[in-house]
């Protein structure tokens, strides 16, 4: 093994590849994507399993490899920008740069990924689109791997393949999309093609108050369906709005719903309105806008948001919605929760579990409290973060044998 | 290789019953082939197809159809997949024989879910009866391809289908919740899920556009907008090509929407010869209503008009022709088309034509619609960003006399292959920055051999697709199929050279098969993995999307 750990060395410099305390298993940092290749070659033929990690690497024990040496391969040197398409608004960036970094170099020429909060991507671009961490950023900007124009990999074999980078095709299956979310079982992503967002001329903020959460998510809904399409909206919960902003009056079966709008002056405007009107189809009002400038704040960490934040969350379509709220609400009493990330598609319940004192639950009260929750959103028809449709897991089985008939891949992933 | 054709269809009747597989020579010749203009060469010379399927038949559900696939692959023959036929590559072409499986009486729309925006439909349903049924329940789809009336929803998946309000909706991918799916060992599975779902790829994606290679769509999931408030239709005029691609640009990245945008390049603003048609209000009236009109003796439903016509004979497509057939008279294409390139010639070698193109500019049609309250704003916003450009507005009358004529042009086709002549289109994308490149490189191969005229459409934040339309002419069919495929060579090639894709929304076929290569490079790994991990005997659809086959040979 320590033979391995040698010819890592000779590829990569002996400085790129360290030993990892308590397994058997090398972290190597590559500085390009040959050197990516070159890894994954030589330990393939060694019987080493490759795990890819990203930024914030915690030397994570991969399960179900027994002693089988595993290099824990990660893209950090691989941080440039290849080329950046202002006329396009696209971006090519190797997949060790961060969401974050990559927004500091974006930002002084107008552009940026889209409406995420910051807080989504200090991961690295390869880690973003490997396990579709950030899902959706909003109704304006849609989800992360719609982003993913093309990206570059390289396989099991060492072979590199680019997926050519165009608006839209017909030329069979989209072939990026093999490789988004498949956590390195058929690639290492080493580049990716992003599409950008110009800075909008305006960005406006409102808030409301709406008779009970149900009204509020319908209102939500109705917005979107006349095409309103805000850059952020968020459903607040009583319990939650007490703890994050103390001091506004509301009832216990009130919520505050706050939204964001950008583009151009009349189209942010064109949808605050929209929202407005939602809202007051619904039976609410409008409540002081500074509770959505400190929620857009807090959003964009321009200020510290109130501890804890939520431990849980689970999505639902448009039809599910309300009763995942309510159930959660109803399996952990004293649960805070906030419903966000709105689109056609349904939204996120978000929940934060608190003892009277209003300190966050931990241990085994935790443990009870986020087991009650699944147990409840699920049968409301709720999908619990992490959960994956598995109808199809033996044509994944069959794809990795293909391409990874060695089963070098991160084999303990997706199984 | 040798098929029992009386076992095959034993086996299918134990399966659909007897009335729903068919031997007879006539429908073997009919499914043998689709719309691909280079089948329509050989048909217009008498010449029987090259290939047969060995039997036709109309499953009714997703459970018959994966009998049928678990059928073929233990008898060990093809399984083409057919919905309406429309297609223009040759996808349905049975290469290597076998059992072609009309979906066409999979059909129904089992139900919106009115909540969620969502519906439920069987593949085989046509396009115009999809879209009628959703317009009397207040919704559209938004896929308005101009083979509408004669293309089926499982046809558009298979393909990666655009309409011409893809601009707005989306080509059909982007409009996909879940399909079902009878796979290459006849298992039925859904990929139906939160679209946040962790873990594992995107498995509809990778299945939209497989054209029946790893199985067949039996029925999807598909997202549906509210059947718009108020549509908005604009013509400007721009100086030329590269300041309307300008223009479209920035209304896209402005995060504007309009559902049509479409920029016709001098020729094609001159052979579409905008305002010079009639105009009956009272029957564009009907027009704006998403409904597309029933086709005679049809319906369940009640009547709309019939199917929009050209006012005039002479359509857009025998407008080109003529300019095609102008050019035997004594004017080679390639040096037409050169002298498109260079106006100060034109006048004196090509004459009045000519002379009528340099001086129009380029027409630019832009359509908007949706919810009032946000296309208003949009509409001004859309307008307001074109004169910016340099955009001069032409007023509603152009934009409405395409409206009703947009599906004409697809029933003209067959007329104009009389006479030893041809038509063809090309669609191809790109990003913006490369998008005059791709313009002028693709439009000169084309242009050594056919005369050829462009229109942009299906515009994106990064990018856009353009629509060549070519004609040419050759003495007989010999010479015709060697000039068709040498356009289609030189066209898909210089396309691959300037980084564009080789298709937009046609799909692959036997047509581009072989430019597929050149088009994916290394990642037509990724997608003989898949082929092999849902069709491992190699049943479905052999020969199609450029994809190797050791069992079936070479195409």
């Amino acid at each position: 093994m320590t033979d391995l750990a040698a010819a890592l060395g000779r590829l990569v410099g002996d400085e790129h590849v360290r030993p990892v305390p308590g397994q058997p298993a090398w972290l190597v940092t590559p500085a390009s994507p040959a050197e990516v290749a070159d890894v994954i070659r030589s330990s393939a033929d060694a019987g080493a399993a490759i795990v890819p990690v990203g930024a914030g690497y915690r030397a994570a024990r991969v399960r179900g490899l027994g002693e089988r040496p595993r290099i824990h391969l990660s893209t950090e040197r691989l941080d440039q920008v290849v080329q950046l398409d202002e006329t396009s608004l696209l971006c090519q960036v190797q997949a060790g740069l961060t969401g974050l970094a990559l927004e500091k170099i974006l930002a002084p020429r107008g552009l940026s990924l889209g409406d995420y909060p910051p807080g989504i991507l200090g991961s690295s671009i390869g880690g973003l689109i490997g396990v579709r961490t950030p899902g959706k950023s909003s109704a304006r900007h849609g989800f992360f791997e719609e982003a993913v124009a093309g990206v570059s990999a390289v396989l099991a074999d060492g072979r590199t393949v680019h997926t050519r980078v165009a608006p839209r095709r017909s030329t069979g299956p989209d072939l990026a999309r093999a490789l988004c979310g498949s956590e390195g079982t058929l690639g290492i992503i080493t580049a990716a093609t992003l599409r950008l967002h110009r800075r909008p001329e305006a960005r406006l903020v409102a808030a409301f108050l709406v008779p009970s959460v149900a009204a509020a998510i319908d209102a939500a809904f109705l917005a979107l369906r006349e095409e309103c399409a805000p850059a952020g909206l968020r459903i607040i919960d009583a319990a939650e709005v007490r703890a994050q902003f103390p001091g506004v009056a509301l009832g216990d079966s009130e919520a505050l719903l706050v939204a964001a709008t950008a583009g151009p002056t009349d189209l942010a405007a064109c949808d605050r309105d929209l929202i407005a009107s939602a809202v007051d189809a619904e039976g609410g009002r409008a409540a002081d806008v500074g509770l959505a400038e400190l929620w857009w704040r807090r959003r964009f960490g321009l200020e510290a948001t109130p501890e804890p934040g939520p431990m849980f969350q689970a999505s639902a379509g448009p039809g599910e919605l309300t009763a995942a709220y309510h159930a959660v609400r109803a399996a952990v009493p004293g649960a805070r929760l906030h419903v966000s990330r709105f689109d056609l598609d349904g939204a996120v319940v978000f929940a934060t579990f608190v003892d009277g004192s209003g300190a966050a639950l931990t241990g085994d009260a935790l443990a009870a409290a986020l087991t009650s929750a699944e147990a409840a959103a699920t049968r409301a028809g709720a999908w619990l973060l992490g959960a994956r449709p598995t109808a199809l897991d033996p044509y994944l089985a069959a794809l990795r044998a293909e391409l990874d008939p060695r089963g070098v891949m991160n084999p303990g992933a997706l199984q | 290789m040798v098929v029992d054709a009386d076992r095959v269809r034993r086996e299918l009747e134990a399966i659909v019953g007897p009335r729903r597989v068919s031997l007879r020579a006539g429908d073997l010749d009919t499914y043998a082939r689709d719309m691909w203009p280079r089948l329509l060469l050989a048909r217009r010379d008498g010449a029987p197809p090259a290939s047969l399927p060995t039997a036709v038949v109309w499953p009714e559900t997703a459970r018959e159809v994966a009998a049928i696939v678990k059928t073929a692959r233990r008898l060990g023959v093809p399984i083409i997949p057919y919905g309406g036929g429309s297609g223009v590559c040759g996808g349905v072409v049975p290469v290597f024989g076998g059992i072609t499986v009309d979906t066409k009486r999979m059909a129904a729309l089992r139900g919106v879910r009115s909540r969620d925006q969502v519906v439920d439909v069987e593949a085989g349903l046509s396009g115009e009866r999809f879209e009628r049924e959703l317009a009397r329940r207040g919704y559209t789809f938004g896929n308005f391809p101009s083979s509408i009336y004669c293309s089926t929803v499982g046809g558009w998946l298979a393909t990666r289908a655009a309409g011409q309000l893809s601009t707005k909706y989306g080509k059909v991918e982007d409009r996909v919740a879940g399909l079902t799916l009878v796979t290459g060992t006849g298992d039925i599975v859904d990929t139906d899920g939160p679209r946040r779902a962790l873990g594992g790829p995107d498995w509809t994606q990778l299945i939209l556009g497989s054209e029946g290679t790893l199985g067949i769509i039996t029925s999807a999931r598909l997202r549906l907008s509210p059947a718009p408030q108020l549509t908005v239709f604009r013509g400007f005029e721009v100086d030329n090509v590269a300041a309307g691609i300008e223009a479209l640009r920035r209304v896209m990245q402005t995060g504007l929407r309009p559902a049509v945008v479409r920029l016709y390049d001098e020729l094609d603003t001159f052979v579409n010869s905008f305002g010079h048609h009639e105009h009956d209000p009272e029957r564009a009236h009907f027009q704006h209503t998403h409904a597309p009109a029933p086709l005679p003796g049809e319906g369940a439903l009640p009547p709309l008009p019939p199917p929009p016509r050209p006012a005039e004979s002479r359509g857009p497509l025998e407008r080109l022709l003529g300019l095609a057939r102008r050019k035997k008279d004594g004017l080679r294409g390639d040096a037409f088309t050169a002298l498109l390139d260079r106006p100060r010639f034109i006048n004196t070698v090509v004459g009045a034509v000519a002379e009528k193109i340099a001086r129009k500019g380029c027409k630019l049609i832009i359509g908007l619609e949706g919810a009032r309250l946000r296309t208003e704003v949009e509409a001004a916003l859309t307008f307001a960003e074109l004169e910016r450009a340099g955009a001069r507005d032409l007023g509603e009358e152009p934009g409405r006399a395409w409206h009703a004529r947009r599906y004409a042009v697809s029933y003209k086709m067959s007329g104009v292959f009389r006479d030893g002549a041809f038509v063809d289109t090309m669609e191809v994308a790109t990003r913006w920055s490369n998008l005059a490149d791709l313009y002028y490189s693709v439009r000169e191969a084309i242009g050594r051999h056919a005369v050829v005229m462009a229109h942009f459409s299906h515009a994106y934040p990064e990018g856009c697709s353009i629509y060549f339309t070519f004609a040419a002419h050759a003495d007989d069919r010999a010479a015709s199929e060697r000039r068709y495929d040498a356009i289609w060579k030189d066209g898909l090639e210089a396309a691959t050279r300037v980084g564009g894709t080789i298709s937009h929304h046609h799909g692959v076929g036997l047509l581009r098969g072989p430019f597929m290569a050149g088009e994916h490079r290394e990642a037509m790994a990724i997608l003989g993995a898949l082929k092999k991990s849902f069709d491992p005997d190699d049943v479905m659809n052999p020969g199609k999307l450029g994809l190797p086959s050791a069992r079936w040979g070479s195409v």
